[in-house]
């Protein structure tokens, strides 16, 4: 597999001598084209911070990020923005919709930001919706729609520009346990039928089980790692529950 | 820490947030102060006779104003305070959860308006005191008036008066804002900033009949006034019709214009999908249920105020021109016989017994008999006799604001008497057939002028004199001032060949002077020289001179020019802080939409266009709708005054220009480097954190 991310001893710091908070205090991993990549850890783990770093949200106190063949540590602003918007597509727990917008509208700025032209925004806008089955729903404002329909909503605007990468925070956070499960069979149907790259942060054991392979983080390093291979979805979601226990009951041993 | 600390740390802190509403206090305080201080520059300059009671009319006129002035920026500081205290809800609940109580919190913000009241009035009244120096000069310009004595005008009335009037204003905020805290409940003001405004999306096609229903409002509205047919339709009534018509239709307009705009660009989805254009569009379009109200008000105010600027100017023009017309010659003096019992009045048209005492009395005659020389001071004279016809004529005459209906005397005048008098202005004489008439009749209103034009091609309106029939026709009206006068002369006086005066009662002899010289020595003199005329019981004497009418008129510019100034600038000054604190509002309200463009990968310059189109399009559009219904309101203004030429109303416009684009201009570019600054400062918090 060809590898799409690497980042090579993460490190960010906050604060001054005194009261210093590695937030990520050494961390290395790749990802490949194609797979789903699953980060969890505890609350405060870094497991966030990690992921506004590679999405250029925020930035590293030292380290390399490597998108392709472009280190996005060295990039300036302007340079930054560019980035963001031609290779990484972005989906967060509170779908971050325009309120003021529709569907198809939400969708298409993301191609707008791009100025691409208008006839390709539109057969994109559309071919991005029937993926998430949300064809019918293009004319409505955010407020008409569920939850769940306003997530497909956010994803269909962060894989419309064909991202590199979709970073994805939380994004079964705030909807029922029908919806998760159908956001993450979008998320696997994208990985298989379009070869997309998806790297998602949840606390979601459930959510997780869908990834091809998830990094577990505690205290700012990399704490674990599992790889589904060929297991069944049920048994991968066993040994990830064994995973969160052990960490959650390391915490609680600090005696 | 005790209140007032605290207060002043907020303001300090908030320097930002209050920077146009301080700037636009301390504006306010200070034209306030310098219109109403106009009074006090008399102290300075040495004014005539004529002009001594200008000061003290100049100064009731200003005390009125002030108090409509006042209610004005009454409400728009209420206005800029509530989006202040909208902005800050949050902060008052953490208080709260602190365990402040309301009435601690209240007078936090009792303090806070205390100290943002006694600064913008110290720095206002300190600006005010500096720049009316510059607008006693101008006085003195205007008024013709030297500058006695170079020293700085200070009125202590105005200062008392502009803090009285600004300490009511700021008591009422302090009430208002003392209901505000405590009708809040802690959890909405803690959860202020994430309620977002209940947004539906409008009804587009809605917009679309709405946005032509208020084109054909403004339509009608423009036609009533400005055509004449239109508004004979309405048989008088075209002005009660047009005026809500046209607020009906600008409050229409507003209300639908951006769902218009929208529907209308979504039509070219190249256009709708080009940058941020959908985005900016659909900003506008989800606030205007609550923007189209401040939309059209804004507008309005703009209207009035182009209005007043422009038209005010103009109207000065217009009257120092009529007061020129008022003077063609350098004096003129009249002898009349007093009011002499019932219904009989010196502008009436009945006989004159004194006068016609003397029929063979000759004005210039008995001026020598009685040693006074008329060459000491007089290059050329020439005496005009009036003869009493009987006869008046009903005229309805707009003075503006109102029109009334006057009895306007005929007199008849010898053709020789009137060329003379024409002689006088280096005009050309008339000539008037055997039985021929002519008239003059000085307005240069059109719809006067008409009339009488059309009275004259009636055939049957002859006259009959000493047994002889004389006609006339509409192309023997002239329209030549023919006497000094500091009031309109409607007079009509009709000329006829000199035989037919024989035996008609004498009203009045008039002598009208032209200088040997135009000096205050030799107006000095003729004033003094006639003023010793004496031509016994019951007759009386009148001398108007040039110089009398010029500095009336002066004056009069000067008052209209003053309050034209005044309210304009107030009002304009109004419209665009309203517009500026919503929008700088507006863009905080935003911060998290233009944060999620930036984490899309907007570039600045994109967002940054964003920002500038949306707040040009809130400037722009009550402006443009303002600058049409000024070019209707002025066309109206301009026919009302048909006394004079469209140039004078327009000469007003370059003022207005300058006016709008500093004050409107500057408002517009401190809204958008504000709203900048809150966008990256927004940002930059954001990214802060990295070490």
């Amino acid at each position: 597999m060809q590898t799409i991310l690497q980042a090579r001893g993460l490190k960010k710091y906050y604060g001054g001598r005194n009261d210093l908070t590695k937030a990520l205090d050494g961390i290395d991993f790749e990802v490949g084209i194609g797979e789903f990549v699953g980060i969890m850890g505890a609350s405060g783990s870094g497991k966030t911070t990690l992921l506004n770093c590679v999405s250029t949200i925020d930035t590293v106190t030292s380290g390399k990020i490597l998108i392709g063949e472009n280190d996005i540590t060295a990039m300036n602003q302007k340079a930054l923005s560019k980035f963001r918007r031609e290779s990484l597509g972005f989906i967060f727990q509170d779908y971050n919709l325009l309120d003021t917008l529709t569907a198809y509208e939400n969708i298409a700025l993301a191609l707008s930001i791009l100025r691409r032209p208008a006839k390709e925004i539109d057969a994109r806008v559309n071919e991005a919706a029937d993926a998430l089955g949300i064809a019918g729903e293009l004319a409505k404002y955010p407020y008409q729609m569920s939850g769940g329909q306003r997530q497909r909503v956010a994803v269909a605007r962060a894989i419309v520009t064909e991202p590199a990468i979709v970073m994805a925070d939380e994004p079964t956070g705030a909807l029922d346990s029908k919806s998760s499960k159908a956001l993450m069979e979008n998320f696997r149907r994208l990985v298989r039928e379009r070869n997309a790259t998806i790297l998602m942060v949840t606390h979601d054991a459930f959510s997780a089980s869908y990834c091809d392979r998830i990094l577990f983080i505690r205290d700012g390093r990399l704490y674990d790692e599992l790889v589904r291979g060929d297991e069944a979805r049920a048994r991968f979601f066993d040994r990830i529950i064994e995973v969160v226990s052990r960490i959650g009951g390391d915490a609680n041993d600090v005696g | 820490m005790t209140s007032a600390e605290l207060a002043l740390r907020n303001v300090k802190k908030s320097i930002r947030d209050y920077t146009i509403y301080f700037l636009t206090l301390t504006f306010a305080v200070c034209v306030f102060y310098i219109f109403n201080a106009l009074e006090s520059q008399q102290a300075i300059m040495s004014v005539s006779k004529n002009q001594a009671p200008i000061f003290r009319e100049l100064g009731q006129i200003m005390s009125a104003m002030s108090v409509f002035v006042s209610v004005i920026l009454g409400f728009l500081i209420v206005y800029a305070n509530r989006f202040l205290i909208k902005r800050r809800k949050r902060e008052f609940g953490v208080y709260m959860t602190l365990g402040m109580d309301r009435g601690k919190i209240s007078r936090i913000l009792i303090m806070e308006t205390v100290f943002v009241g006694i600064f913008s009035l110290v720095i206002g009244l300190a600006l005010g005191a500096v720049l009316s120096q510059g607008m006693a000069v101008m006085t003195a310009r205007l008024l013709n008036a030297p500058i006695t004595e170079l020293r700085f005008v200070f009125s202590p009335e105005s200062v008392v008066k502009t803090a009285i009037y600004f300490g009511i204003m700021f008591l009422l905020i302090l009430i208002f804002n003392t209901i505000m805290i405590s009708r809040q409940r802690l959890i909405t003001l803690i959860y202020a900033s994430r309620k977002n405004e209940a947004f539906r999306a409008p009804k587009l096609h809605a917009s679309v009949a709405m946005f032509a229903l208020s084109v054909v409002f403004l339509g009608v509205a423009y036609a009533l006034v400005l055509s004449g047919k239109a508004a004979a339709k309405a048989g008088g009534y075209a002005f009660q019709i047009a005026i809500p018509l046209g607020i009906a239709g600008t409050f229409l307009f507003f209300f639908s214009l951006s769902g218009f705009f929208l529907k209308l660009i979504q039509q070219s989805k190249k256009l709708y999908l080009k940058n941020l254009n959908m985005f900016i569009l659909r900003q506008i379009n989800s606030k205007i249920n609550t923007a189209y109200l401040s939309m059209t008000m804004v507008c309005l105010m703009l209207f009035v105020s182009i209005s007043a600027l422009s038209s005010g100017m103009g109207f000065s023009s217009v009257i120092s021109e009529l007061m020129s017309d008022g003077a063609p010659y350098d004096a003129s003096f009249s002898v009349y016989a007093k009011t002499t019992g019932e219904g009989e009045t010196t502008q009436g048209s009945g006989r004159n017994p004194a006068l016609n005492e003397y029929p063979g009395f000759n004005l210039i005659e008995a001026i020598g008999e009685q040693g006074v020389s008329l060459d000491a001071f007089a290059k050329e004279y020439t005496a005009v006799r009036y003869h009493s016809s009987g006869r008046t004529m009903s005229m309805a005459i707009a003075e503006i604001p109102v029109v009334q209906t006057i009895d306007v005397p005929i007199y008849y005048l010898k053709l020789s008497d009137y060329n003379a008098a024409l002689a006088l202005q280096n005009v050309a004489p008339i000539s008037l057939d055997t039985y021929g008439y002519a008239v003059n009749f000085a307005p240069n209103d059109t719809i006067l002028r008409n009339s009488m034009r059309l009275y004259m091609e009636e055939g049957a309106y002859s006259v009959e004199l000493g047994g002889s029939r004389y006609q006339t026709s509409p192309t023997r009206l002239y329209r030549y001032a023919l006497e000094n006068s500091k009031y309109a002369d409607y007079n009509i006086n009709i000329i006829v060949p000199d035989e037919a005066t024989e035996g008609l009662p004498v009203y009045r002899d008039a002598l009208h002077i032209r200088y040997l010289n135009n000096t205050d020595a030799v107006d000095a003199l003729c004033t003094e020289e006639l003023s010793k005329l004496t031509f016994g019981k019951g007759i009386e004497t009148f001398l108007t001179t040039r110089r009398e009418v010029m500095s009336q008129s002066n004056s009069a510019t000067t008052i209209v020019s003053y309050l034209a100034v005044y309210l304009g600038v107030i009002f304009l000054m109004s419209a665009a802080a309203m517009l500026a604190i919503g929008q700088l509002s507006e863009t905080s309200d935003n911060m998290g939409r233009y944060a999620l463009l930036r984490k899309l990968g907007a570039e600045d310059a994109m967002i940054n266009n964003a920002l500038l189109v949306q707040i040009l399009i809130y400037f722009g559009a009550p402006m443009l709708l303002a600058l049409v219904h000024s070019i209707a309101g002025i066309g109206v203004a301009a026919r009302m005054v048909s006394a004079v030429d469209d140039g004078g109303i327009w000469s007003g416009a370059l003022f207005t220009a300058a006016a709008m684009i500093v004050i409107y201009g500057g408002y517009f570019l401190a809204t958008y480097r504000g709203s900048q600054g809150i966008l990256n400062r927004d940002y930059a918090e954001h990214r802060k954190g990295a070490v």
